[in-house]
């Protein structure tokens, strides 16, 4: 690639956005923020001419690992994309900008009775083209499943500056799912400068029950009972004993046993008829129903922002419904061996199965145990990755992104 | 390269028995279910496309050595199912080797605590719905072609069921595939979703009709067989309101397996074709509009005013009794299309005081199903439709598969019939309706019925029927019809295919519905497909090989 001198890039940054909204970074780059996605497509564009990489930003949530390629970046920030550009009642859909959060739009929807569904909100706190552009294990709903099962269509600028509308339907059969595969990428195969977003009504009732289960497994069994029988709560969460402790001073489980916190919602009979399942379930595993006032504050701490007794889970691991107790018991048995503690809750299940959240005393070779614990039981880490597709992966960038500007790095 | 050695190199990997190119087998191969195809086999002309060879692989290891192998020889691949397909997909364009998938057919294992199965492409639908019944599960999925089509003809064209609004589509269902791709590599996308980083591998497959890669086999998430079956008719004033009392079903998180909307025609058709009498019975019943006794064999008188259009649509409607009907008369109808068009929204409603037929059914766990059927009903009831009982609900499930075999009687007769299902979102649903009628209208009898239900839009299943003195006519009018038709849906934003597929037929609208997306498309092909042998000519890629000869 030319080597052009870095003042022309800054020059040409600064006519495509105003040079109010180009400013230097430390690592000899620069932070844009456009204001629309035409200004996107001729950021890309001109970066591109220089031979520049492109990296999105979006709220920053995520710490960045951006690998020193040796060419001039140009961190593309999304935050002055936060506009709903249309908003359709009567389909329920949503078009946003990337650079809006969840929350943010949460906020726009509420006044209508409109949500954007029974996600978790430290989910939505990141910015839309963030939670669609990477995935993480917790943005899934009992209720609404996948967040990419939310997207309907998705509007990107490819490498060479041109922009892509996937077209929106409810469902196609007109060849792969384009949407699906600008998710996911991480801004590599194009930067997603809006979607279109399936949205809910707000659900007319909303009710919250607490059970005491003899142990971890039969709560995961309960829960998979009540799933049969096609209860749809809109959120679950099993906590050991240990775990339970923790998160709530008052309760002392006995040794051994759980507590399945469940919320339903939707019409009120139906509603009332998952939270009946769910009981009977709970019951046929030889639990009881507990205080609802911990599902309450479980509720709570969730959706209304009140604090979670620390720390911050050591290890998230992904497991398929049969593989949720072996992976469990894995990890529990693997920090116990290297003489840590661990306790562990079990949440964000979806038609894939759920995420465990380990936390355990003790240094890095007790999460080196436990990581391989997991993996050996069937768990999933986060941020794994199908090799042996790498190489398509590459290809098809290859294609799109002959230069190789699109977030290098990522996925390398 | 000659017939010969392609022949003994294809020999070399499957064994001679699995292995034709025998002239009947080819011919056989030439064609799937696309009416177009069908206006010239009527005829008794040749197939224009044969393929080179016909190979049926039981494992696949074999299929990668034939992938590997065209790929060597710089030939055409084209994965065949069932040949079911309405759109041509399996239409060898270019010549070169079929893949019959048809000996790939175990149920492999189905794992009840992850409510997932394993299942090879070609299991024909019927036996893998009855595989899975006598261990007390179902796929959900019942598309009228069950009997005829393929677990991999579902995923390559990302077909619906008939229950689609419960079970999803065949894309929402799928939690791994197997995969050769155009590099004569094997791939598999299972992983959940949310723990692997990049895109949807799987999603990207699902649908991609044979141009990314031959699927082999699939992990599918199964449900439990449901304990409880619950259907209902409804009868609505106008298709406005019916749309708009599904919407509100779904919108309110209700997921009746099957809701059904039919239009003043095609519920005048259906009524009668399924000898609906039960439901008309109850017809008589509505006081509020007294009209003549309506059995299967008694029609109500027409207007003066318009003779001529109630004799066609007498016609018509003798054809879906099953009665037949001697060719000179159905031409007699299907000429006149303009007028049974017009009859449809004005004529026919006015003196049948029939309004439209919406048929729901649910199905599932028994409680929730019990409790999420009240509710279904209630909803409906308060957006203006009037319950008419279970049998109409129970009759449309006696005859869902009907529908399809109908068709023959009509080709048989010199004249031709064909489906185009769209769909868009509910705030474009009736611009979409109004377009496509308006321009299938022009050239052929339509009706339609809005099935598969979202709450953020639903598909509409446009029938139309025509005429034409021969067969080249036919195929003009019959180009015309779809030309109109898709162009009128991308217009007011639809998309021009919901569950049918791409294939040959809409491969010339596929840069309307993707417009500069098609990028990533043909980026895809190029990095599965380096060489462009896979089904080379469909779904609107570029097409970079050319063999007409082996």
């Amino acid at each position: 690639m030319t080597a052009h001198p870095a003042g022309a890039l800054e020059r040409e940054l600064a006519i495509a956005v105003g040079a109010e909204h180009v400013e230097p970074t430390g690592d000899a780059g620069w932070r844009v923020a456009p204001g629309s996605a035409a200004e996107v497509a001729e950021v890309i564009r001109r970066a591109g001419s220089h031979g520049a990489a492109v990296h999105p930003v979006g709220t920053g949530s995520r710490a960045m690992k951006i690998a020193n390629t040796g060419r001039p970046r140009v961190y593309i920030a999304t935050r002055r994309l936060d506009q709903v550009l249309q908003l359709d009642e009567m389909s329920l859909l949503v078009h946003v900008q990337a650079g809006l959060t969840g929350l943010e739009l949460e906020r726009i929807l509420a006044p209508r009775n409109l949500s954007i569904g029974d996600y978790p909100p430290v989910v939505l706190t990141s910015s839309l083209g963030g939670i669609i552009s990477v995935r993480t294990p917790g943005k899934s709903s009992a209720r609404h499943g996948f967040f990419e099962e939310a997207v309907v269509g998705v509007s990107a600028v490819l490498a060479d500056g041109r922009t892509v509308h996937t077209r929106v339907a409810p469902r196609r059969a007109t060849g792969p799912d384009l949407a699906r595969a600008l998710c996911g990428s991480e801004g590599t195969i194009g930067f997603v400068t809006s979607a279109v977003l399936r949205i809910h009504h707000k659900p007319e009732s909303r009710l919250v029950a607490s059970y005491q289960l003899p142990s971890v497994d039969a709560a995961v069994s309960a829960v998979y009972l009540a799933l049969r029988e096609e209860a749809a709560p809109s959120g679950l969460r099993i906590y050991d004993a240990d775990e339970a402790a923790r998160h709530f001073d008052a309760q002392s489980l006995p040794p051994g046993a759980a507590l399945l916190c469940a919320a339903t919602a939707g019409p009120t009979d139906l509603a009332t008829c998952d939270r009946d399942l769910i009981t009977s379930a709970v019951i046929a595993e030889g639990g009881r129903r507990g205080d609802d006032a911990l599902a309450e504050v479980w509720w709570r701490r969730l959706h209304a922002g009140e604090p979670t007794p620390g720390p911050a889970p050591s290890l998230q691991v992904m497991a398929t419904p049969g593989r949720l107790r072996p992976v469990y018991h894995a990890v529990r048995n693997a920090a116990a061996a290297a003489g840590a503690t661990c306790r562990a809750h079990i949440s964000r299940f979806d038609a894939d199965g759920a995420v465990a959240f380990f936390t355990f005393t003790g240094g890095d070779h007790v999460a080196a145990a436990a990581e391989r614990a997991a993996e050996t039981a069937g768990g999933w880490l986060v941020g794994a990755r199908a090799v042996k597709l790498d190489a398509y992966l590459r290809a098809l960038r290859d294609v799109l992104d002959p230069r190789g500007i699109m977030n290098p790095g990522s996925f390398a | 390269m000659d017939s010969d050695r392609l022949q003994r190199e294809l020999e070399a990997i499957v064994g001679a028995r699995r292995v034709s190119m025998r002239p009947i087998d080819l011919d056989t191969y030439a064609r799937d279910m696309w009416p177009r195809l069908l206006l010239a086999h009527r005829e008794g002309e040749p197939p224009a496309h044969r393929p080179f060879a016909v190979v049926w692989p039981e494992h696949v290891r074999e299929v990668v050595a034939i992938v590997k192998k065209a790929r060597e020889l710089r030939i055409p691949i084209v994965p065949y199912g069932g040949g079911s397909g309405v759109c041509g997909g399996a239409v060898p364009l270019h010549g070169g080797i079929t893949i019959d998938t048809k000996r790939m057919q175990a149920l492999r294992w189905v794992r009840g605590d992850e409510l997932i199965c394993d299942v090879e492409a070609g299991l024909s639908g019927e036996r893998f719905e009855r595989e899975l019944a006598r261990r007390g599960y179902t796929f959900g999925h019942f598309p009228s072609s069950i009997y005829c089509s393929t677990v991999g003809g579902w995923l390559a064209t990302r077909a619906a069921g008939q229950l689609s609004t419960k079970y999803g589509k065949v894309e929402d269902r799928v939690a791994g595939l197997t995969v050769v791709t155009g590099r004569g590599e094997i791939i598999e996308t299972d992983g959940p979703n949310r723990a692997l980083r990049g895109p949807s591998w799987t999603q990207l497959l699902v649908g991609s009709e044979g141009t990314l890669g031959v699927i082999t086999s699939a992990r599918l998430r199964v449900s439990p067989a449901p304990q409880l079956k619950v259907f209902r008719g409804f009868e609505v004033d106008d298709v406005t309101t019916g749309a708009h009392a599904i919407r509100r079903v779904l919108q309110r998180g209700l997921r009746p397996a099957v809701i059904r909307l039919y239009d003043e025609l095609d519920t005048l058709i259906n009524s009668l074709g399924s000898g609906g009498s039960s439901a008309d019975t109850v017809h008589v019943e509505d006081t509020r509009a007294p009209v003549p006794p309506i059995d299967t064999g008694a029609l109500p008188a027409w207007p003066e005013a318009a003779p001529e259009a109630a004799g066609v649509v007498e016609r018509l409607m003798n054809l879906a009794r099953g009665k037949g009907l001697r060719q000179g008369a159905l031409h007699a109808a299907l000429g006149r299309s303009h007028l049974v068009n017009k009859l449809a929204g004005t004529v026919a409603e006015k003196i049948a005081r029939r309004g439209c037929r919406l048929v729901v059914g649910l199905e599932g766990a028994r409680i929730r199903t019990e409790v999420e059927a009240a509710l279904t009903f209630g909803e409906l009831e308060a957006a203006g439709a009037r319950d008419k009982g279970e049998d109409p609900g129970w009759a449309w499930l006696a005859h869902r598969y009907a529908v399809s075999y109908r068709m023959s009687p009509v080709f048989r007769d010199g004249a031709f019939v064909d489906t185009m299902e769209v769909a868009a979102s509910w705030e474009r649903l009736m611009d979409l309706y109004d377009a496509v009628r308006a321009a299938i209208g022009r050239h052929a009898v339509v009706m339609a019925h809005f099935s598969h239900a979202y709450a953020d839009g639903c598909s509409i299943y446009f029938t139309f029927a025509g005429t034409a003195p021969d067969a080249r006519a036919a195929e003009r009018v019959y180009d015309a019809i779809w030309r109109d038709g898709l162009e009128a849906t991308t217009r007011v934003g639809g998309t021009i295919s919901h569950h049918h597929g791409v294939g040959a037929l809409k491969a010339p609208y596929m840069a309307g519905e993707h417009r500069e997306a098609m990028a990533i498309f043909e980026a895809a092909k190029a990095s599965l497909d380096p060489d462009g042998i896979l089904n080379p000519g469909k779904m609107g890629l570029r097409v970079r090989i050319d063999r007409s000869q082996p």
